[in-house]
């Protein structure tokens, strides 16, 4: 089925380990189910010799009596038992279900890996085929095919296999073609390996799971269909029993015998049931990093201190973040992905805020729009506008100072227009929520706006869709409807991440100039370290959830104190240096936000931690430039470090290549002091450092 | 896909299934010479009937004179009953048309609101619970839920009629009473299909950026689920509506023959113990051809529902 | 500007791979074609990193894969050491495929996720039968630990260890060049460093040849040893990375690196030297294929197509009116 593009890939996270027991993954019902169609099973293939009458046994008990100790399922308007009848009956359905499972595989997969694999004409053809072959209604066809050739069970279990190999068909070819888009297919081709090779290394154990999965479901759809043709008396004849006839037979006595109708409607769901949940269950395996039905534990967060601190106001400030955090209860316990962020913004300025993935800049964005996803997210400190708490208002106030005092832009222009609204639609929703205009008046602004922000021939793109405009449009567009209730503050996260580097420059100029334009305050998240330092005026360094350091950008790129930054700045190449110049490396991986470090977060990737990191977290400590801030206890460029760690390193690593003196012409705070950097920078260390952490 | 692409495609669909379906039902064993005259007749009288039918034509001749019938509105006339069978057909649509859309209408009126409340918390005790049901009623089969709501309603209740059919031109009141039951006996396990299709594409598209976006403008949580996430999120249940019609109809087969509805369903199955050819080659073409026909109509829904495809 | 033209290329001796005037068209339904690739050559000398530099829809990954015959182009040349790869099919293709690997922009993407790493870094050697032997030395160069790392599956890895495990399996069979496309791009700074620094160890200790595709100038300036820039499926200018970004000739290429931020080289802001976005590659405009968005553009541009002309040394562009100093 065609599904929406767009969806978000997995975030860059290690998991936790794969052996968590195949049992717990798939949950009890998995098992019981599996058990119930065992026990079927079994029973089937035990009926004979099982201590039941025989089934065609009439007066075996009196007629019409329900369940008792001899007849545990009663018996029918014949006096025969009914445990017998049902348990025979099982044969057929679970016969004529497996069977029929087997052909429609046998038939069906091997056509659908085709059509998925060499796609082009093979695809067209076998899909025309299994188009037509889907336009049959089936149930009618075998009845019809049934009536005709004879109802024998031979004959029902070939009528409905092939009725389901459509179905197979569509169903492999479609996650075929999935993985066979993959590189790792590419990949296998690129080393030489065959067709035949790729099929069956690459492709067929990403499609064994949803296949074994569809197995079952598909069984449990043959076992209904089965049951409605032997309820109409077109499966397997008498006196042979079936579970859609034994259900047929109860109905006249249904009155007085419910328990004839009942309790084979009771097994025939159970098992049905119990097919579909396996199938379910193995389809969820599908995710191999995570099953979905995994419920989310609520286990109780702490709660965060009550939010009755009163923070200092400060002058001039639009907008001022208060110790902000935001928990997030997973099953790995709570995330910590924003933890006690301060910052100001004033109007007419951009603030930046710069870390790498993982860091919490987006979720900060989101947790100061008071956007927090999820239940049971917990979200602590305050937020002020113009000197106004903002935590405390009500969902609806937010909601009026969302509309009217903040714009927001997100990463991809792709995904942050709706896919199935025109523009016009969506740019004049917000004027005629918020500013109460009329279709009209909206429309005529909405087109103003598309032309400030540099859009051609506005008044056609008013009535096109998402996908008909180029990423750069699309950006532009999200920026009018982010500017168009005249916001105070604009939040930018990673606006241009996702475009390309000369429209990357379109866009942040177009910023900058409504801005400037209409003197707001510019919230700019990004992971680049240049265009933070082009375009921001203040800088906030995060990692780990927390403020590492934060100040004017000219101080803190030039001025750098806290070692994250310096190892940041020093691991971008730069365009001003030579060719092959050595890159500064920052051992390890970014912490576990659900289990962070003691002390200061960063220590364990420190190359000038020092035993007091490891204990006792760094405060903000002022620098000598009026708010530059740094949290650290060893800084850099001050006398607060000791030079145990300096000269020492060789940096050379195995290969003989040194690894030291990253600093380039560019930057001049680090350019006098090339030792400081080369000790723990030997890159097989580094290595390892990444492999063993976190495991 | 161009639109006469589209048409042509969809002409030779309708001749392949049209072909396919006399073809099989020409090859299985058994003709309707047997049924005619009797055990008794001479191999002679067969011979001679035969003929007469013109049943010693090729194939491609029988299907083109039939097919060359079809077009003309002459789906011939049953050997059992002499009644025309495009006659008996047209007696029979309408009841079977009704309960198909009333099941439908019945199954999307249940399964939408139900998935919008499952989504707006998923995981949540109404989440939970809608799960369970769903996968209940995807396990019953039609037959099963049939005979228990007739139980329930009809015989411990009396609430409403266990079977017979009021046509809607007679008297309405009675006509939604008997058409009642049998729809939501259909629409029951579709309800299940959709609303669980609907649930996880509902969940997935409020957790993209334009929701979050949406969210970040002001908007309220009911217009964000109801203007803005549910339509991106229709397409998996528009293509599930056209391709369920298949077991919806399978469905109504047995529902007509359960409740006693004179639709086409029970006059295929009534054909087919009567080992009337004829009678069960129109049904078996006309059940084709609405079906073709409604998932052609689902495709260019799409184009309504996501303006992505409509370029594709 | 952005032109074709094969006067850059070294004599078929120096070169250990030579591609000559690359077509590479998808169909775009309706009869029209995407022309991703429209008549690029370039060559690598061994020991060489070629750096591939453009933005989004230049066709830098659709050469990539042209190179691997994956698919191959429509027409061109194709020469691996004298040996033209266009002209193979079947099992002679095959037997070229351990000379030449390639590295993708999506770590997560690019591995087999029901496959354990040492089975996928292991797949080269059991198709060719030679080099299972250095499967754990590979596992140990590229910095993961074999005794641990080779039973796990990709998932349990993060982004930059999944781009180890590929550098792993393009590695292994000891091939002659390797393609990189992207290879950093869907990384963090601190991970992209570690794999640029990884790469640039390996290509010294297994005296690699490198194309390295990017659309990141500072990192292709890093790594390589000459850069191609390629605007809509052609080639604009070629250059050692030196004289590239010092001396940049090709009005395209002063705009991409006006746009880069910080990027300290003196240029005029981006905004004078590009305007508008990129026509579409399925009617591209005629003549130069950058003229549309060219503040210098004139009536020869559109007329005339550009080639590549030598301008100083080592330093080739398709412009007619190149800014030379």
């Amino acid at each position: 089925m065609p599904r929406p593009p767009g969806r978000r890939d997995r975030p860059d996270r290690p998991d936790r380990p794969e052996h968590r027991g195949l049992l717990r993954r798939l949950g009890p019902a998995f098992w019981l189910a599996a058990g119930w169609l065992a026990l079927v099973v079994a029973v089937a293939a035990a009926a004979d010799l099982l201590p039941l009458p025989r089934y065609d046994e009439t007066l075996a008990g009196p007629p019409r009596s329900g369940p008792s100790a001899e007849h545990p399922f009663g018996t029918d308007a014949l006096g025969r038992d009914l445990l017998s009848r049902v348990a025979h009956g099982a044969r057929v359905s679970l016969g004529v279900g497996v069977g029929a499972v087997l052909l429609g595989l046998a038939a069906g997969a091997p056509l659908g890996v085709l059509a998925g694999y060499r796609r082009r004409r093979t695809d067209a053809v076998i899909m025309g085929a299994n188009d037509v072959a889907l336009a049959f209604p089936a149930m009618v066809f075998a009845l019809a095919v049934v009536a005709f050739a004879g109802a024998s069970l031979v004959n029902v279990l070939a009528v409905l296999g092939v009725l389901s190999v459509p179905a197979w068909i569509r169903l492999v070819r479609g996650t075929t073609l999935v993985f066979a888009e993959r590189e790792f297919v590419t990949a296998a081709r690129a080393l030489g390996a065959r067709d035949r090779s790729v099929l069956w290394r690459e492709i067929a154990p990403n499609v064994a799971l949803p296949a074994a999965s569809y197995a079952f479901v598909g069984m449990a759809v043959t076992i209904v269909a089965e049951g409605g043709l032997a309820f109409l008396g077109l499966s397997v004849q008498a006196p042979t029993p079936t579970w859609g006839g034994l259900i047929n037979e109860g109905r006249p006595v249904m009155e007085t015998a419910p328990h004839a109708v009942l309790l084979p409607s009771l097994v025939m769901f159970l098992t049905v049931l119990s097919a579909n949940l396996v199938g379910d269950r193995l389809r969820a395996l599908t995710d191999v990093r995570q099953s979905g039905l995994e419920p989310v534990r609520r286990r109780p967060a702490v709660p965060l201190p009550a939010p009755g601190q009163v923070h200092r106001i400060e002058e001039g400030a639009l907008l001022q973040v208060a110790g902000l955090r935001t928990h997030l209860p997973t099953p790995r316990g709570t995330v910590r992905a924003v933890d006690g962020v301060s910052f100001t913004v004033r109007r007419g300025r951009t603030l930046a805020i710069v870390g790498e993935s993982g860091s919490g800049k987006s979720m900060l964005i989101r947790s100061v729009l008071g956007l927090v996803p999820g239940p049971g997210a917990l979200r602590g400190g305050r937020v002020y506008l113009d000197g106004r708490d903002l935590t405390g208002l009500s969902p609806e106030r937010m909601r009026r100072v969302l509309g009217t005092r903040f714009g927001a832009v997100f990463q991809d222009p792709m995904t942050a227009l709706n896919p199935v609204r025109r523009i016009g639609v969506q740019l004049a929703e917000p004027l005629r929520v918020h500013l109460g205009l009329g279709a009209k008046a909206a429309r005529a602004r909405g087109t103003e706006l598309l032309a400030s922000v540099g859009v051609p021939e506005p008044a056609r793109v008013m009535r096109r869709y998402p996908h008909q405009l180029s990423g750069g449009m699309r950006q532009r567009v999200t920026i009018a409807m982010a500017l168009s209730c005249g916001p105070d503050v604009l939040f930018a996260d990673e606006p241009t991440t996702a475009l390309d580097v000369t429209v990357q420059d379109q866009v942040l100029r177009l910023i900058r100039r409504q801005r400037e334009e209409r003197r707001m305050a510019v919230v700019l998240v990004s992971h680049d370290l240049a265009v933070v330092a082009e375009w921001a005026d203040e800088v906030v360094v995060m990692y780990a959830g927390k403020v590492v350091e934060r100040g004017p950008t000219a101080a803190l790129f030039e001025r750098t104190r806290m070692p994250y930054t310096e190892a940041l700045l020093a691991a971008v190449p730069k365009l001003t240096d030579p060719a092959h110049h050595p890159l500064r490396l920052i051992a390890g991986r970014p912490p576990d936000l659900a289990d962070p470090p003691a002390g200061c977060s960063f220590h364990p990737r420190c190359p000038y931690a020092r035993e007091r990191c490891a204990v006792e977290e760094p405060p903000l400590l002022p620098a000598e430039t009026p708010g530059h801030l740094y949290a650290c206890w060893y800084p850099r460029d001050t006398g607060a470090r000791a030079p145990a760690d300096t000269g020492s390193g060789t940096g050379t690593d195995s290969d003989g290549r040194g690894l030291d003196g990253p600093c380039g012409p560019g930057r001049p705070a680090a350019a006098g002091r090339p030792g400081d950097l080369s000790g723990p920078n030997d890159l097989s260390d580094l290595d390892e450092g990444a492999d063993s952490r976190g495991r | 896909m161009t639109a006469v692409f589209r048409a042509v495609r969809l002409l030779v669909v309708l001749l392949v299934v049209t072909f396919l379906s006399y073809a099989l039902l020409s090859l299985l064993p058994g003709d309707p010479v047997g049924q005619i005259l009797g055990g008794a007749a001479t191999p002679e009288a067969h011979e001679r009937l035969r003929r007469e039918l013109g049943l010693d034509d090729p194939l491609l001749v029988r299907y083109g004179s039939w097919l060359g019938g079809l077009l003309t509105g002459d789906f011939g006339t049953s050997y059992i009953t002499g009644v025309p069978v495009l006659e008996s057909l047209a007696d029979r649509l309408p009841v079977t048309l009704e309960l198909l859309a009333a099941a439908q209408l019945v199954a999307l009126g249940v399964a939408v609101p139900a998935a919008v409340a499952a989504a707006r918390r998923p995981g949540g005790p109404l989440d939970h619970a809608l799960t369970a049901i769903c996968f209940g009623l995807l396990s019953t089969p039609v037959f099963v839920l049939g005979v228990l709501l007739i139980l329930v309603f009809a015989i411990k209740l009396k609430l409403l009629p266990a079977t017979g059919w009021t046509p809607i031109s007679l008297d309405l009141g009675w006509n939604l009473t008997s058409v009642l039951l049998p729809a939501v006996t259909i629409a029951l396990p579709e309800t299940a299909v959709y609303s669980r299709l609907l649930r996880t594409d509902l969940i997935a598209t409020l957790q993209e950026d334009h929701i979050t976006l949406a969210r970040a403008r002001g908007l309220s949580p009911r217009r964000i689920l109801w203007r803005h996430a549910l339509r991106p999120s229709a397409v998996s249940l528009v293509t599930a509506v056209g391709l369920n019609l298949g077991a919806m109809i399978g469905g109504a087969v047995i529902v007509e023959t359960l409740f006693g509805l004179p639709g086409v369903g029970r006059f295929v199955v009534d054909s087919i113990f009567a080992r009337d050819y004829l009678a069960v080659q129109g049904g078996v073409v006309l059940i084709s051809v609405g079906y073709v026909l409604v998932n052609f109509a689902v495709d260019l829904a799409y184009a309504a529902v996501d303006p992505r495809i409509r370029r594709a | 500007m952005a032109g074709s033209g094969t006067a850059h290329l070294r004599p078929a001796g120096e070169v250990v791979l030579r591609v000559e005037d690359l077509f590479v068209e998808f169909p775009a339904g309706r009869g029209r074609s995407v022309h991703a690739v429209s008549g690029v050559s370039f060559d690598v000398a061994r020991g060489e990193t070629l750096g591939i530099v453009g933005e989004s829809g230049c066709g830098k990954s659709t050469t990539a894969r042209a190179l691997m015959q994956l698919p191959p182009p429509r027409r061109g040349s194709v020469r691996l050491d004298g040996v033209e790869l266009t002209a193979l099919r079947g099992e002679a293709l095959r037997a070229t495929r351990r000379r030449l690997q390639m590295i993708f922009q999506d770590p997560v993407s690019a591995l087999n996720p029901r496959r354990r790493v040492r089975d996928i870094v292991a797949e080269g050697p059991r198709i060719w039968g030679t080099g299972a032997d250095r499967v754990d030395e590979m596992l140990a160069a590229v910095g993961l630990d074999p005794a641990t790392a080779a039973a796990r599956r990709p998932h349990e890895f993060s982004g930059g260890q999944c781009q180890r495990v590929s550098i792993a399996r393009a590695l292994v069979l000891d091939p002659e060049v390797v393609i990189c496309d992207e290879p950093v791009s869907a990384l963090d700074v601190s991970v992209q460093a570690q794999i640029l620094t990884l790469l640039e160890r390996l290509k010294e200790r297994y005296r690699l040849t490198l194309v390295f595709i990017a659309h990141d100038l500072a990192v292709v300036r890093n790594v390589s040893d000459r850069i191609l820039v390629m605007y809509l499926g052609k080639t604009c200018e070629l250059a050692s990375g030196d004289a590239l970004v010092e001396r940049p000739a090709h009005p395209y290429t002063r705009a991409l690196l006006a746009s880069v931020p910080r990027g300290g080289l003196g240029l005029p802001p981006a905004d004078r030297l590009i305007s508008g976005e990129p026509p579409s590659p399925v009617t591209p405009p005629s003549g130069c294929r950058f003229r549309t968005r060219c503040p210098e553009a004139g009536p020869e541009c559109a007329a005339v197509e550009p080639v590549m002309r030598r301008i100083g040394e080592d330093h080739w562009v398709a412009c007619h009116r190149p800014e030379v100093r």
